[in-house]
């Protein structure tokens, strides 16, 4: 099997069209990556829809506040009598947090309409606590370093939910109820674009047992209300006063207020709108960099067919069979020499296009904090160098396999391109979720693996709005039957 | 010249290639047209009167399939004498090079437009069944899918002469470079490159110039019946771009078969 591989090896790296082919894919990545990465921008730092969170990243912080202040341990009590469904992710129960500022760290337990029990902390962190809702007992215990999250159906028999690290916060924090409910989007797609437009919905929940506990001795507070907002940017400011005119549809503008909230006889009834959570942007520039090594993927999957086509064209595939007469061994190393080699080419230029890529992004305003420069190093980004190198690596092998069912060139190489080139066109102009049955079944999924963050459907190109593992799933299924088909063909053919 | 036509017509038949290419052409394209209608519902729109979805062109979206398979028979028209080196025989029986580029040129363009002609029909017919099931009713005051309607009109008579363009260009281009794969190779990389850079980048200013003068992209604007305000470039002025490349080709063409040895 060494010898054989070795010949392969050979035969693929020695034919100097096919050289430049595998590296003029770098080459076009390149420069596609100057070109596209220079010639975009973003405004999304004038314009934020997000607050800065503690790590510096871009997160959502408005909800309904109704606390008072704590110093050192202690808990706080409330059950949840009942929540309206205003949205799935509405969410209803007890919170301590770091003052009442916007972005500020926090831990909350609540009770959600669809999604069952959640505790939260500081954006990035949430712990399932089952699946229950309205009416529920929710307790919040700080005791050193953590808080810690029960939560109970009686208020006698307490369940705890989990435990997190509140290290970071200070001594006096403010506790209390809250109300959240996100904004209800909507997506428009057309062969245009895509266009996202938001409402805002407005939670409502009541509250009653509601019992501070403090380990020190503390003076009697009464209840102060506060909607979190984010604060406005100099220029949307701008834009609020040059739109004064018509105050409609604008957002309410920053930094708190009084809120809304009742109370008769211990019994709270409280009206929240926002969200609490992370709040990335749905453009990745992970996927943004990975995307210019597209067209390089004529240049792979060309390859991967001449590979064997060359060789009936030529005749030389009986000189090959003379000399290795197993002759499945000898596409198997076909496989793994083409397959090999173009996977490191994909590497090579993936990591080329995020080197080239990111600073030049960064200077056309995709910029932290809307955009936090992803690692090199991180997990996701990692995840989509690979993919996308296993996805070049798949497509050249897809193209051998064709090849070596069709023997012809020219068919199979318009097979492959049919393939996985022309459903990314076709893709474009169709409704989301035929567009995605599209990708899901031919091999053009293999894109999904381009993108880091997770799947969204507020961005335009319908190929980041499914899993990037069903994608390259895709393409490895059409790759493992074309070179399955082919090796069956390859042992029961002719020669020529 | 109708003893050339008719010789070249009978090489263009025997290849049993071509009536595969023929059958495949016209399926592939009704059956993405019929797959994508089946797809395309008013249960995304605004509400169920109000969707602005271009059935149409939808309709006719198997045009990007049947381009293919016509690239693929525009070349092998010319390519496979070369290969099997009857170009000799051809051009001693019948020594007036242009009379038989002249032939091949009529042949493979009247099987394009056939091509077109039967897919284009058939899309149209599979999508006007489809359509009204999934909500674009004439009730709902969708206008259905028909020739009287003149939008539609141009845009199925467009896409006909499209797809014979395509086959031209392609046996141009096989003209030039008399390689199977090689010519296949120039005809995808011409009509797939330019889109596909147009993915990638995002200014604008370069998307715009694409779409304008790149063959595909412009020669596609002929099936848009809405928005016509927001194309790049008009619908029949984008099929001449088309016409215009297919037109370069086929006459470097003919100037490489007139002056080359075979």
């Amino acid at each position: 099997m060494r010898r054989l591989l070795r010949s392969e090896w050979t035969k693929l790296w020695s034919v100097r069209r096919w050289a430049i082919a595998m590296f003029g894919m770098i080459a076009l990545t390149v420069v596609f990556i100057v070109l596209t990465s220079n010639s975009g921008s973003s405004n999304a730092n004038d314009y934020p829809d997000f607050v800065v969170g503690p790590t510096g990243r871009p997160v959502t912080d408005e909800f309904e506040f109704v606390h008072q202040s704590l110093t050192g341990d202690g808990s706080v009590t409330a059950r949840v009598a009942t929540q309206t469904n205003s949205h799935e992710w509405a969410g209803a129960g007890v919170i301590m947090k770091d003052g009442v500022k916007s972005g500020s760290r926090y831990t909350a337990l609540m009770v959600t309409p669809s999604h069952g029990v959640r505790l939260s902390s500081d954006y990035y962190t949430t712990v399932d606590g089952g699946s229950a809702g309205a009416p529920q007992w929710l307790r919040l215990t700080r005791s050193g370093t953590s808080i810690s999250g029960y939560r109970s159906a009686d208020g006698v028999t307490w369940q705890q939910v989990g435990t997190v690290d509140a290290h970071r916060l200070p001594a006096t924090i403010e506790v209390g109820l809250f109300v959240s409910s996100p904004e209800a989007l909507k997506v428009e797609r057309s062969a245009g674009g895509t266009s996202v437009s938001g409402h805002a919905t407005q939670g409502e929940a009541t509250f009653d047992g509601v019992r501070i506990e403090s380990a020190q001795a503390r003076p009697d507070q009464s209840w102060i209300g506060t909607a979190l907002f984010r604060p406005l940017t100099p220029a949307q400011q701008a834009d609020v006063d040059r739109a004064k005119a018509q105050p409609q549809g604008q957002r309410k503008p920053s930094g708190g207020g009084p809120g809304t909230f009742r109370e008769s006889n211990g019994t709270f009834t409280v009206f929240g709108s926002g969200a609490i959570g992370p709040r990335e942007p749905a453009d990745d520039m992970v996927e943004y960099a990975l995307f210019s090594t597209f067209l390089g993927l004529l240049a792979i999957l060309a390859v991967g067919v001449l590979f064997i086509t060359s060789e009936y064209r030529r005749g030389l595939i009986r000189t090959t069979f003379a000399a290795t007469p197993a002759r499945g061994r000898v596409l198997a190393a076909k496989a793994v020499v083409i397959g090999g080699s173009s996977f490191v080419i994909g590497l090579v230029a993936c990591v080329v296009a995020i080197v080239i890529g990111f600073p030049n992004m960064k200077r056309h305003g995709l910029a932290p904090p809307a955009y936090p420069t992803p690692s090199l190093t991180e997990g996701t980004t990692v995840r989509a160098i690979l993919l996308t190198s296993a996805f070049v690596a798949l497509v050249a092998l897809f193209g051998l396999g064709v090849g070596t069912i069709m023997r012809r060139s020219a068919g199979a190489i318009t097979t492959v391109i049919a393939l996985v080139i022309l459903p990314v066109f076709v893709a474009v102009p169709l409704p989301l979720s035929t567009a995605q049955w599209l990708l899901r079944l031919t091999p053009a999924g293999g894109l999904a693996a381009e993108r880091a963050k997770p799947p969204s459907i507020e961005v335009a190109e319908p190929w980041a709005t499914i899993s990037p593992w069903v994608g390259i799933g895709a393409v490895a299924a059409y790759a493992a039957v074309a070179l399955a088909v082919g090796t069956w063909l390859i042992r029961r053919r002719d020669t020529a | 010249m109708t003893r050339t036509l008719r010789a070249e017509w009978v090489k263009l038949r025997t290849v049993p290639s071509t009536a595969w290419l023929v059958l495949a052409a016209v399926a592939f394209t009704v059956a993405l047209g019929a797959l994508v209608a089946t797809g395309t519902s008013t249960e995304h729109c605004p509400t169920p009167s109000t969707c602005d979805s271009d059935t149409t062109k939808l309709s006719l979206i198997g045009v990007h399939l049947g381009q293919l398979t016509l690239a693929v028979l525009g070349v092998i028209a010319m390519t496979n004498e070369y290969a099997t080196r009857l170009i000799h025989v051809t051009l001693t029986a019948m020594p007036h090079r242009i009379a038989v580029w002249a032939a091949k040129t009529t042949l493979v363009a009247a099987v394009g437009l056939t091509v077109g002609a039967l897919s284009v029909a058939g899309s149209l017919l599979a999508a006007g069944r489809i359509l009204p099931h999934n909500g674009f009713t004439a009730a709902q005051g969708y206008a259905q899918l028909s020739l009287a309607d003149e939008p539609t009109r141009r845009a199925a008579i467009g896409t006909v002469l499209y797809l014979g363009l395509i086959a031209l260009l392609s046996l141009g281009v096989a003209a030039i470079v008399r390689d199977t794969a090689g010519s296949i190779s120039v005809v995808l990389a011409l009509l797939y490159i330019a889109p596909m850079a147009r993915l990638m980048v995002s200014d604008p200013r370069w998307q715009h110039r694409i779409d304008k003068y790149a063959p595909m992209t412009a020669g596609l604007s002929v099936q848009a019946t809405r928005g016509l305000g927001s194309l790049a470039i008009g619908p029949w002025a984008g099929l001449g771009v088309l016409a215009c490349y297919a037109a370069g080709a086929l006459l470097l063409g003919a100037v490489l078969f007139k002056v080359r040895d075979a």
